[in-house]
């Protein structure tokens, strides 16, 4: 039996770099015209993963996101670190869009190139956080999910993996079509290389508008969100009497403290 | 499987009542998370006057389904079979989106725990409405029914308020440790039933090979904590907090810089990205006290800050301050534990 090469999809988003976010107080969306932005950092681990399956078997990895033009030269990075193809979903229709329309999105580009195995996704951004979009396109292209997960390997037509949960590692075993979404920091993402740098270039990036990929206009953006930012609250602040304690009151303070019940001191 | 579609309204939302609380587990009980999340619901039901409706799934359910009728839930669907006794994300996601289907609840609350957020996110597409995730405040609006989901941003000092105004249910995910605990009663009457479920072989491809459960302290049961930031200044600084932290009984946490450094373990991270605690006290020792870190121990029944700039932003939050160097401080408090011990071991 000939076995085809396995098609690897990399979902990634373009995060402003943390330091320097913030939310624009009038439309509340995220304000980048300030920022620097970053490849997402599980994003960069979610490729490693990928990568990491293709330098044993046969595959092919193609990197993916939606996100406006100036997403461009991360694209060009990951497949300047090894990735084989590069596509861009660029619409201004999906400005403002949440995790429903995201997801679906993402979901009909894997579904339009009909042959992808796994998909990886960053277990959740570093900018609006949710995790959502991984198990979301699990659910809309019907595949298998292990999220939150690192060291994923590949045989025969499965996926193990080790999802990392609050009280333990789950080994979990899944048939292809399967979503994996990449812990931070669960690998150490390879360095681009020149070679590949100028690969790249050669090949250059596929765009895809909403038509492309079959997709109403009037199913993304704003008004086709569920949620809604209506509206920005300070920071709920618990304030508290920060009362002053001098070096030489310390033992007074813990005195209180043990008193209180706040602190327990067992013999030893 | 969700239709290729986009996420429909109901033509007429006052069809859908009550508060529908997942109840997630772990070997047959029901997380902490849960709990917090039947305390949420309870109080938001007793608001608009309609039931909480908690769901649980496992391979033993009733003396859990019993466990949240005492804390909260007026009416508590359990379902069975040997295949779900560990969370698997499909056919867990048949069940509770099936619920959905059945009972119309206007509200879907979660605990956001990691297998609690992967059903949530599969759950919303199915269903086709909104999640908010990692609320810090959940409510609803009595007049209207709309539920009010607040999360923090990644800029500074902001919270964004989120609402799903025309699709149901209106979801919601937050992080464990959020909430406190509901009160627990042993006599409260509730509605219980209990379903066997039969599952078909495609909703079972995922196969669980092993679980080791994880060594090294949970930070999020500790009832002291002592955590360590930037000034530090180095990761030998961790030390220091450690002996502290044992000291009194308790385990140590860092701030998310400390943890990128490397200088100590992710699981110890405190804040937005990291866990949230609530322990009986808090010492910050180094720590400037930024809203992401805030977000993570600002429940602490007492916080003692250690800091050497007297006007450090955690002086706020906290209900002592000794300006100082904590190579300076942190050692009395060792010193005088220490005496208080040897006292106790006297006596
Ligand atoms: C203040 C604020 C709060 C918000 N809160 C919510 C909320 O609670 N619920 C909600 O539904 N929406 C929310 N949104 C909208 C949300 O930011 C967008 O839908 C965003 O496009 C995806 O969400 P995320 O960044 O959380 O992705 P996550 O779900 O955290 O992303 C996980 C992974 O999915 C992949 N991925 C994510 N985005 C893309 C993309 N554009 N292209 C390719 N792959 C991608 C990446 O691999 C990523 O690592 C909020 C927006 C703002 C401004
Ligand atoms: C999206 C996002 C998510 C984040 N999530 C988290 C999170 O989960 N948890 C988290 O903690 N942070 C988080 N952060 C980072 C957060 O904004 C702050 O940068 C971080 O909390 C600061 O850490 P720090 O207090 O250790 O360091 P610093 O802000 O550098 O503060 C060091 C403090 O130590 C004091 N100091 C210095 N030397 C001494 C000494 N010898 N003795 C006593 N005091 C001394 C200084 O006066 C100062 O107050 C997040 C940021 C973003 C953008």
């Amino acid at each position: 039996m000939i076995e085809l090469a396995l098609h690897l999809v990399v979902l990634i988003k373009v995060v402003p770099d943390g330091k320097e976010v913030f939310v624009d107080p009038v439309t509340f969306t995220l304000n980048r015209s300030m920022a620097t932005n970053i490849i997402n950092p599980a994003d960069e681990n979610a490729l490693e993963a990928a990568l990491q399956i293709k330098d044993q078997t046969d595959a092919k990895v193609t990197v993916m996101t939606m996100a406006p033009p100036f997403a461009e030269p991360f694209l060009m990075e990951c497949m300047s670190r090894g990735a084989d193809e590069a596509v861009l979903i660029s619409d201004r229709a999906v400005a403002g869009s949440d995790t429903y329309p995201t997801s679906l999105t993402v979901a009909a580009a894997i579904k339009k190139m009909g042959d992808v195995d796994i998909v990886f996704a960053g277990e959740k951004t570093s900018d609006s956080s949710t995790g959502h979009v991984g198990p979301g396109v699990a659910e809309f292209i019907g595949a298998e999910l292990a999220s939150y997960s690192r060291k994923v390997t590949y045989e025969n037509g499965y996926v193990t993996a080790e999802r990392e949960l609050e009280n333990g590692i789950e080994e979990v075993r899944i048939p292809t079509p399967a979503v994996v979404t990449i812990l931070t920091d669960s690998n150490d993402p390879r360095r681009a290389t020149l070679r590949k740098k100028i690969d790249a270039m050669k090949r250059g990036i596929i765009t895809w508008s909403l038509a492309d990929i079959n997709i109403p206009a009037d199913w993304v953006g704003l008004r086709s969100s569920p949620t809604v930012v209506k509206k920005m609250l300070p920071f709920p602040r618990k304030d508290r009497k920060g009362e002053k304690i001098e070096k030489e009151k310390i033992p007074e303070l813990i005195d209180n403290l043990v008193k209180s019940g706040v602190i327990r001191v067992e013999a030893e | 499987m969700a239709e290729m579609k986009k996420a429909e309204p109901p033509k007429d939302v006052s069809q859908y009542k009550g508060i529908m609380v997942y109840l997630d587990s772990f070997e047959g009980k029901l997380t902490r998370a849960a709990h917090e999340m039947i305390g949420v619901g309870r109080k938001m039901a007793d608001k608009v006057k309609e039931p909480c409706i908690g769901v649980v799934i496992g391979d033993k359910v009733d003396s859990m389904a019993d466990d949240a009728g005492k804390y909260g839930c007026d009416e508590v669907y359990g379902f069975e079979s040997h295949d779900l006794s560990m969370y698997r994300s499909r056919p867990f996601t048949d069940i509770l989106s099936s619920m959905v289907f059945e009972k119309k609840p206007n509200i879907l609350i979660v605990p956001g725990t990691k297998n609690g957020r992967d059903l949530a996110a599969r759950t919303a597409v199915r269903v086709q409405s909104g999640l908010t995730a990692d609320c810090m405040e959940i409510d609803v609006e009595p007049e209207t029914d709309i539920l009010i989901a607040r999360r923090p941003d990644y800029g500074d000092s902001t919270m964004s308020e989120i609402r799903c105004e025309k699709h149901r249910p209106q979801m919601a995910t937050s992080r464990p440790g959020t909430f406190d605990l509901p009160p627990y009663d042993e006599k409260r009457s509730f509605k219980k039933e209990i379903r066997k479920v039969e599952l078909k072989k495609d909703q079972l491809r995922e196969e669980i090979l092993s679980f080791k459960p994880k060594g090294g302290e949970d930070i999020t049961v500790s009832k002291v904590l002592v955590s360590g930031g930037l000034g530090m200044g180095n990761a030998d600084g961790l030390k220091l907090i450690e002996q502290l932290a044992s000291i009194m009984g308790g385990s140590y946490g860092v701030t998310r810089p400390v943890a990128d450094l490397g200088w100590a373990p992710r699981d110890h991270q405190v804040g937005q990205t990291g866990k949230i605690v609530r322990p009986d006290l808090y010492i910050a020792a180094g720590i400037s006290g930024k809203p992401q870190h805030i977000v993570g121990m600002m429940d602490s029944k007492t916080v003692i800050a250690v800091n050497k700039d007297p006007d450090a932003e955690i002086t706020r939050y906290s209900d002592y301050v000794i300006n100082g160097d904590l190579y300076e401080i942190l050692p009395v408090f060792i010193e005088e534990l220490k005496k208080r011990k040897k006292m106790k071991d006297k006596n």
